[in-house]
Parts: structure tokens; sequence; C-alpha cells
């Protein structure tokens, strides 16, 4: 017991002093500890910084912009290389990894602050003790090929290195000129992307990227996460789509859409245009509803059938007291004003109103029950 | 002309394996053959593994081997085929399917793997070869009677024959760089390698490297290192993401492979006639052969 005390008793400055060291940059973030240090109480002797599982590991987004333009890898440089140091075009590679993963598609240990190098963790010398994780020239080119290979199949030297002393030797001068100079041109998202498939009955799939990015509001990451290169810039595109599986080909559109029924939601035999919620679902939100996200209605997410043009659902059940009929831009006649709603509205979607409860000779719109005013709101 | 006459010595000294011969101790096998805790390793991941080559021509340098220059390790039409190490490369690269991802085919480097039990130094009769005490199973040249058990007592194919050094031909194989590691150097082979497919270390720390990373990406690895327990343990190990029998490796069990003597010495225990007789009259014969040998050498020069 006695022990136990003792050790508490000297633990416990050090614990404080350690919280107050950390404070800054911990305590706003609120962390588990266990995320990445393996002891209860890390310590600055010994922090028991876990090795980094990158999966698992808090991170945070910079944006391509903030990142250097270029830098020279030459860290590493001795006098007896073979190749000569890269001058890596940093803020194109940033640009291109924005459109997939982010910054951590390299920087995989990515926590909040001043971005974590790769020379902050990865040893210059091979010859070392902790094994656990690649040297630096290990982790530089493990990071580079794992695209690159994808990107050309090829994983030769003289690609990004000069070779020292061969007649080949480029100056890296205006190669660094080059480097800074070179940006990811911008991307320009299509309006519409027809796809030609294999289905008999429903050839045609129309895919309307500027519906699901504007009226839908869909994030971009959501369909586009851990992009590679590849998905612009293979060779063979559309072999690439038809080799793959059912499954693996409606999987993006299988995040909000059911494809495993329905089919023919989205298979036609034509083109369709932009969506119309009108001819869609024959409630025509744009007289009304159209400032309205779709989540207005649609609370539940995902489920956007079992409204059935029914206004209840939403706005409570109308009555002659509760609805100001000024509002749809028609003030009524005193008759018609001390009426009940159903008397003339009988549709639940209140759209056309009849006047055979009462008049046998009229119609709705050519007789109306009162006068047309500018709508208010 | 001398290939001849050693296939030929090969079947007499069989022949007459039980006969009385004069005893020679220096010729006895005594293999070091200590396994030292600490002995170190080499990892290799062929999941990291990009198949550039490099390795082939760091070895080659290293031991002054013949190469043509680096650029030309671009070449990978090299995969076509499968290739083995021989006396004029002591380790070589292949490639195999990735029925996964066609951009990421798999690459394995194949070497002597320094095995901890090695079948060649109990397959030498005369202890040309040795476990020594940093893993490394090396070969003495000045001992060798060029016997060949080596090669066909180990149970990866590794030690190989210069056939066309007609004068005074060695067997080749991976040294484990006994001469930079002596140095405080790094393998050649790992110190170029670019990714660090393959990693130098202690056996031990290794293996717990190996089951990290086997249990932080249970998908990217087939949860088995090669080389653990294979033939009695090895020094070399690998990690794969296929079954290892997918991409050439021997299917192998867990006990040691044994030396070529070894089952001589079986047999000879057959007829009563005590082993050391059979090391003396083999090693005996041999030593004589060889003497002989360089002395026909001496004589053409
Ligand atoms: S792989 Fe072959 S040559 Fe190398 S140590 Fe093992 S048995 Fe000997
Ligand atoms: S140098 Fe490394 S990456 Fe290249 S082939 Fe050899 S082991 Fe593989």
């Amino acid at each position: 017991m006695k022990t136990k005390l003792l050790i508490f008793l000297f633990a416990l400055p050090l614990f404080v002093f350690s919280q107050n060291k950390v404070e800054k940059l911990h305590q706003t973030q609120a962390l588990n500890c266990k995320t990445c240090h393996s002891c209860d109480i890390p310590t600055k002797e010994n922090p028991c910084i876990k090795p980094c599982p990158r999966e698992r590991l808090i991170t945070i987004e910079q944006t391509p912009s903030d990142a250097p333009s270029i830098l020279t890898i030459d860290k590493m440089k001795k006098t007896s290389d073979i190749y000569a140091p890269v001058v890596f075009s940093h803020r194109l590679h940033a640009e291109m990894a924005d459109m997939g993963g982010g910054c951590r598609m390299c920087h995989h240990y990515n926590p909040p602050g001043e971005v974590v190098g790769c020379a902050d963790c990865h040893e210059l010398t091979r010859k070392r003790t902790d094994l656990s994780k690649p040297d630096l020239k290990g982790a530089y080119h493990q990071q580079c090929m794992n695209c690159h290979r994808q990107w050309s199949g090829k994983v030769e030297c003289e690609s990004c290195h000069a070779q020292n002393g061969s007649a080949k030797k480029t100056e890296s001068k205006p190669k660094t000129d080059l480097a800074a100079k070179q940006v990811h041109q911008k991307v320009n998202p299509p309006e519409l992307v027809k796809y030609d498939t294999p289905k008999a009955n429903g050839k045609i799939v129309s895919f309307n990227h500027t519906d699901h990015v504007s009226t839908f509001s869909i994030d971009c990451e959501k369909c586009h996460s851990n992009e590679s290169c590849n998905k612009c810039h293979a060779k063979y595109k559309p072999a690439s789509l038809a080799n793959r599986s059912v499954a693996d080909k409606h999987v993006i559109c299988a995040n909000c859409h059911n494809t495993k029924a329905n089919c023919s939601d989205c298979h036609k035999n034509s083109v369709v245009g932009s969506f119309n919620h009108k001819t869609r679902t024959g409630f025509d939100i744009a007289k009304n509803h159209a400032k309205l996200t779709c989540n207005r209605c649609h609370v539940e997410k995902g489920k956007f059938a079992g409204l059935k043009a029914d206004c209840s659902i939403c706005h409570g059940t109308w009555t002659k007291e509760n609805f100001k009929h000024l509002i749809t831009g028609l003030q009524l006649d005193e008759t018609h004003a001390d009426f009940e709603c159903t008397d003339c509205h009988q549709d639940k979607n209140y759209a056309n109103p009849t006047c055979k409860n009462c008049h046998e000779d009229k119609t709705y719109p050519k007789d109306k029950p009162g006068k047309l005013v500018k709508k208010s709101k | 002309m001398a290939k001849q006459s050693r296939r030929d010595f090969l079947k007499t000294s069989a022949i007459i394996g039980s006969a009385a011969a004069g005893l020679s101790s220096s010729t006895k096998a005594a293999p070091k053959n200590v396994l030292s805790e600490d002995r170190m390793g080499v990892l290799v991941d062929t999941t990291v593994c990009i198949g550039c080559r490099k390795c082939e021509w760091a070895c080659k340098t290293a031991h002054n081997l013949a190469t043509d220059p680096i650029e030309t390790y671009e070449d990978r039409t090299v995969f076509k085929e499968q290739r083995r190490p021989n006396d004029k490369a002591l380790t070589v690269v292949n490639e195999y399917p990735n029925t996964t991802s066609d951009k990421f085919p798999i690459n394995v480097k194949v070497q002597c793997m320094h095995c901890d039990k090695p079948a060649c130094v109990s397959a030498c009769i005369v202890g040309a070869f040795s476990k020594n005490e940093n893993g490394s199973v090396i070969w003495d040249g000045d001992k060798c009677i060029g016997c060949r058990y080596c090669m066909v007592a180990c149970p990866f194919q590794i030690p190989a024959f210069e056939f066309e050094e007609a004068l005074k031909p060695d067997i080749k194989k991976c040294d484990f760089c006994i001469e930079r590691t002596s140095k405080d150097k790094l393998p050649a082979c790992v110190e170029m390698c670019p990714v660090e497919a393959i990693t130098y270390g202690r056996r031990e720390d290794l293996l717990k490297v190996a089951k990290d990373r086997i249990k932080n990406y249970p998908h990217r690895y087939v949860n088995r290192i090669f080389g653990e327990h294979e033939v009695g343990g090895t020094s070399w190990l690998y990690l794969s993401s296929r079954q290892f029998e997918e991409i050439a490796f021997p299917k192998l069990g867990n006990d040691p492979a044994p030396g070529v003597s070894e089952a001589i010495q079986h047999g000879i225990f057959a007829y009563f006639v005590p082993p050391v007789a059979l090391y003396a009259l083999l090693g005996g014969v041999m030593w004589l052969n060889k003497n002989k040998k360089n002395h026909e050498t001496d004589t053409e020069n």
C-alpha cells in the first residue's frame, strides 16, 4: 500500500507536468490518449508513442495552397550516390492528392498542428535499431511508387532522378523552375454523363452530375474519395468499367440508391434530362418549394418516397382559421373565406380545387373565388 | 575435362564407400554451427518490392561479378521466365502475376536463405560450409574439394558451381555480404533497395516486425512468415500477400533438411561401419584428388 502511495506521489508531479506541457496542443482536441500512446502516463522521456497505424490516427486537413510548391529531396544525399536528388513538385502532388484522400495520402500521420514531414519520423540511416518503420529513403520510395506504379506501370529511376555524372545529367535549376510552374489543370465537372450499359432493357443510364452536386447538394467526398489519378487518366477506361462486377459498378450509386431493386429508376432506353420534381413525382415544387433543400421535407436520410404529395405531412392540418389564403396570390371573397378548405380542395396536395360542390357550371381556374393579388410571404 | 573427371570421381567414391582408408583429422567436418541469439537476418516484404532489380546490380557490383550498366536493369522482359541464382548472379528477382491488381505484380527476390540448420553445412564432408555467429552461411574455398554435395542437399537449390571455370571452379552463392558486414556495412542489396523491401536486422527483431505488419495489415499479408520455421528456420524471412507455394516457394517441412552425407552415414550404419571411417574415406580420397588437381594446375601453368 505504502509503495503504491509512494509511486503515486512520485508520478503525480510527472503527470501534472506532462499535462501542462501538452495542454496547448492536446487539450483542445478532445483526444483519447490511447489513440497515440501505449502507456497510461506518457512523459517527455518516455512518450510511448505507438507506431503509426495509419487508418486509426486522427488527422486534419490542409489545403494544397498552404503547401510548399517545390521541395528538393536531398536530406539523404551522399557523394557516392548514383542518382541525384529529386526536385519534387509538391504543390502539384498536393493538388492531385486533394482530389483523392487529401494530404494524408502521403502524410499518413497528420495530427493537428504543423504538418509532420517524412523526415520527422523516418530515420536517415538504414542501419538502425528501430525497424518498425522504413528508413527515409524507403519511406519516400514506397509512397511515390504506390501511385507511380499505377500511373505508368513503370519503376524507372530516371523518371524522377537524374543520374549523377552521366551525360543525361540535367541541371536542377531549369527543372526547379518547371516544377514550380506545374499545377494540375482545373477539373471541370461534367454536367451529364451517359453510360451505355449491357442491360437489355434500359441500356442507358443518364447520370446528371450537376443535379447531384447542386440540386441534391451531395458533398464531393461522398462519391470521390481515395481516388487514383487513373480514374481520369487510365488508357483503357471503358474497358476497366466493363471488367468490373455488377456490385462493383454500382458501389457508389448504392450509397443512396437501392441498386438491387428499382433498376428502371436509372436504366432507361433514352437519355433523361435533369431532375424535375413534377415529372418525376407529380408534385410540382417549382412554385412554392423551389428554394428548399431536399431534406426539409424528406427528413429521413436517404428515403424519398412516402410523402405522396400530402401537404399535411409537413404543414399539419390546415383550417380556415390557420391558413391565410392570401399567401397563394388569391384573396378569397367573403363568401368563400367562410368555407372549410376541403369544400373546394379535395386532393391532399390542394392543387386542383373543385367548384362542383356548389356550382355546376363553374370551373377553376376559369372562374375564381376571389381576386388575384401579388403573392405575399 | 574437369567436369568429367569430377563426376567420375563422385561415382567411384560412392562405390568404394565402405573400404577402409587412412584418417586425416584435418578433413573431418567441423562446422562452427553456433546459433547466436543475436544472429542477423533479412526480412523480405514481397508486398513492398517493386521488382526494380537494383539489388541484383548491387550484389554483382559488391561481389566483383560482371554486370551491365545499372540502367539496363530497368528491362522487365527478363521476368518472362523464372530465373535461379547462379554463379554469375547470386541473387535474382522473379515476377508473378497479381490476380487482384495487374498494376502490382508480385516480385520475389531469391538468394541463399542462410538456414539456421543448413543442409549444405551438414552435407559438406570437409566442413567447407559453416554457419557463423552473425547468421551467415559461408563457403570456404580452401577447404572445398568440389564434391558438390551441397548443391544436392540444399532445399532451395542455391549453391552454384562455376561450370565454365575449368581451372579452379568455385561454389558460388550469396555470402550475406560477409566482407561488408564485418566492416559494419549493410549487405549491398539491403543498402541499395529504394523501397526498403528488404530489412536487415537481428532475426528476432525482424520476426517481431513481420508479426506486427501481419497484425496491423491483416488484409495485406497471409498469416505466415516464410523462414520462421521452414527447414528449422532461416535467416532470410519472407512476407507475402499470397500463399508462398503460389509464388514458387518450395513446399518444405519444419524439420531441417538432411545433408547428403548424413544420408550416406545412415546407409553406412546399416553395414556396421562407423561413420567416421566413411568421412575419412570420402574426405581422404577427395583431398588427394584435390591436391592432384592443384598439382596438375600448377604444372599446366
Ligand atoms: S539455402 Fe541452401 S545454401 Fe543457403 S544455407 Fe540453406 S542449405 Fe545452405
Ligand atoms: S532492390 Fe528492393 S525493390 Fe528492387 S527488386 Fe530488389 S528487393 Fe525489390
